[in-house]
């Protein structure tokens, strides 16, 4: 599909959700068992927060979400809480982003989870964040579950990460 | 995106998302979950209203504590665009 078909069905999907869910409903069912759960021991206010978005947010600096494969793209990047907002960009054409670009804030609240933070509601925002870009099918799928999300996982895990909020596109 | 949060779930961190297609995060099971009928793309509301944004940030984390059963999916009280919708006070069980 070409880009600017891409685009124009993001627009129509923007304008009209109840397509969104339609979609959803005729695209082929995974099959998914059980739900895993970790329960909440430590109190918000001494927890450091990440965030995942699925908004195809990555630095211009990065390598851009491959846009040319129909089952998407399941690598991640990197985002650092430190970074100037203005050197952040959109990959995606899945969805009509550019309410995003003026604003990278309604598909990654990362100045919102300062303001938490300063306001004491967080202990604390963590370093690194990650972007995803969330159109992805076919084997694509696999590769998310098996390999890339679970890869990032461990960096979560690592770097101390208390408690995730993840956004879409 | 539920894909993702069931493995940072499954590796010990919880987790809580924000959900613009109930449908979708209903069939992937995503452990926790608050949802708005907003437009895609705006999972957080408009540019430049903080308000907005603070306050799904803040019922998301709030749901994060709450939410005791897997699977819930808490469905936010805010009308896109009802300006008015985000001092609604919610209770989350």
């Amino acid at each position: 599909m070409s880009s600017f078909k891409n685009r124009l069905l993001a627009r129509i999907f923007t304008r009209f959700p109840s397509l969104v869910e339609r979609a959803a409903e005729k695209a082929a069912p995974l099959k998914i068992e059980g739900i895993p759960w970790t329960p909440v021991t430590k109190p918000l206010k001494e927890s450091t927060v990440a965030l995942v978005t699925t908004a195809g947010v990555h630095l211009a600096s990065q390598k851009p979400f491959d846009m040319e494969d129909p089952d998407g793209d399941p690598t991640w990047r990197e985002l650092h809480s430190d970074i100037p907002r203005e050197e952040y960009t959109i990959t995606h054409d899945y969805y009509d982003h550019r309410d995003a670009d003026r604003d990278l804030n309604i598909v990654f609240p990362i100045d919102r989870l300062q303001e938490l933070k300063e306001e004491g509601l967080i202990g604390g925002v963590a370093d690194t964040h990650y972007g995803f870009m969330g159109h992805i099918a076919g084997a694509h799928v696999d590769t998310l579950i098996k390999e890339t999300a679970p890869e990032m996982t461990r960096k979560l895990v690592a770097a101390g990460v208390d408690v995730v909020l993840l956004t879409p596109g | 995106m539920g894909l993702i949060q069931r493995e940072i779930e499954r590796a010990g961190i919880p987790t809580i998302s924000v959900s613009i297609v109930r449908k979708l995060t209903e069939e992937v099971k995503a452990p926790r979950a608050v949802f708005l009928r907003w437009p895609m793309g705006h999972p957080l509301g408009e540019p430049g209203r903080v308000d907005q944004q603070t306050v799904v940030v803040k019922r998301a984390l709030e749901a994060l504590e709450k939410i005791k059963e897997p699977g819930t999916i808490v469905d936010l009280p805010y009308r896109w665009r009802r300006y008015d919708d985000i001092r609604k006070d919610v209770v989350i069980t």
